[in-house]
């Protein structure tokens, strides 16, 4: 029982329609737990390809920028309102969701992270931390209905998990700064 | 420099098609939200008004034939509804008093139909209009007593309606503009008062040139 083997259960259970259908009735649980979730269940399935296809890993990702970019741009994809509404109306949507979030982004993730640099590590939770303000702002004053499937109030959650989550970023950018791991060893 | 080769060369690959999948996923950069997207649709596939049987304020009932040869500017709504609704006919009572009054009653026709046909009945809807000076004429409130007829006519138009547990509903809005042959020729925004009265009253200009 490896970790590729969890990873693929877990993305078995995401997929099955009861649970699928559950976590999209409730905006914040699709964007915040659902989405995420795929993306680790690919994170775990990422060794898997990683020792059946090492080579390809190395010749076309040795410095990881290109996988993080992708990993980034699926990332931000499902961040606009009309692909999380779509994903519930649009059969392919949701189809292309549950292949696009593991096996795009979880696999480059899982690939790229450890190749960059803390400098490369660092901009990308800062960027991630911009975004997340943003969204949070959005989501929660913009004075518009932006999902039609979800009620406003949905809406306003969503944002405060955004926020909440970009407050989270910080601290650990703080701790990252500040705090000097081997001083405690 | 070989790896560093591969490298751009997959970092490319990635870019375009991240521009690709932003390029479709949002209609060329044009539609972020479903809403944008939906009125998009809609102008350009122009559906025509299904055959529903509406009921007005005064308890009468036929289907859009009634208003054959006019154009009619549509809301949906509901009358229990305490936040858009009131804006939206409210908005909607500006764009009527805007409107030429030549055209009114002979040209276009004003219509707000209820997505609540049964708090919604005639009586209710009489008093609604009050609120608004609608003369249950040129602007009518009307109801879709079977609710077969109405999710057809909701499906139709892309109005999505979503009932909270407090006996709200939570829905889309615009304004609609159905031309004289009973097709959807307009969505436009609901906040946008001036401008909506001024594309309605220039197509209605057009139309008695003609």
């Amino acid at each position: 029982m490896n970790q590729s083997f969890y990873g693929f259960l877990l993305f078995i259970f995401l997929v099955v329609p009861p649970v699928a259908n559950f976590m999209e009735s409730v905006m914040v649980i699709h964007m915040h737990m659902q989405m995420p979730m795929l993306v680790i269940a690919g994170f775990l399935m990422a060794r898997f390809f990683k020792n059946r296809f090492p080579g390809f890993f190395e010749k076309w990702n040795s410095n990881g920028v290109p996988g993080i970019l992708l990993f980034v741009i699926i990332m931000v994809y499902w961040m606009l309102p009309r692909t999380m509404d779509e994903a519930l109306t649009t059969q392919s949507v949701e189809v292309y969701k549950f292949i696009s979030l593991p096996f795009l982004a979880g696999v480059s993730l899982r690939d790229s992270w450890k190749k960059l640099s803390s400098f490369g590590k660092n901009s990308i939770i800062i960027s991630f931390t911009i975004m997340f303000l943003g969204l949070g702002w959005l989501y929660i004053w913009s004075p518009v209905q932006l999902c039609n499937n979800y009620l406003v109030i949905q809406q306003v959650t969503l944002g405060w998990a955004f926020l909440t989550t970009a407050i989270g970023l910080v601290v650990y950018l703080g701790y990252n700064f500040f705090i000097d791991p081997s001083a405690y060893e | 420099m070989i790896k560093n080769k591969h490298n751009i060369i997959s970092l490319v690959l990635v870019l375009v098609f991240g521009i690709v999948l932003f390029f479709i996923g949002t209609d060329g950069f044009s539609a972020f939200t479903v809403e944008t997207a939906r009125v998009k649709q809609l102008i350009d596939d122009k559906p025509k008004f299904p055959d529903v049987t509406l009921e007005d304020s005064n308890g009468r009932k036929y289907s859009i034939s009634e208003f054959e040869d006019k154009y009619v500017f549509i809301t949906f709504l509901y009358t229990s509804c305490t936040t858009v609704c009131p804006e939206l006919e409210y908005n909607m009572k500006q764009v009527y008093d805007k409107v030429p009054s030549q055209y009114k009653g002979e040209d276009i026709v004003f219509l707000s139909i209820s997505f609540d046909p049964e708090r919604d009945d005639p009586a209710t809807l009489n008093k609604y209009k009050d609120f608004f000076k609608s003369d249950g004429e040129t602007w009518r409130m009307a109801r879709v007593p079977n609710q077969r007829e109405l999710d057809q006519l909701l499906k139709a138009f892309g109005v999505i309606v979503i009932p909270d547990e407090y006996g709200n509903f939570a829905h889309n809005s615009a304004f609609y503009l159905v031309d004289k042959k009973g097709s959807l020729v307009n969505v436009m925004d609901y906040k946008e008062i001036n401008e909506a009265a001024k594309t309605v009253s220039n197509i209605l200009e057009k139309g008695t040139e003609e």
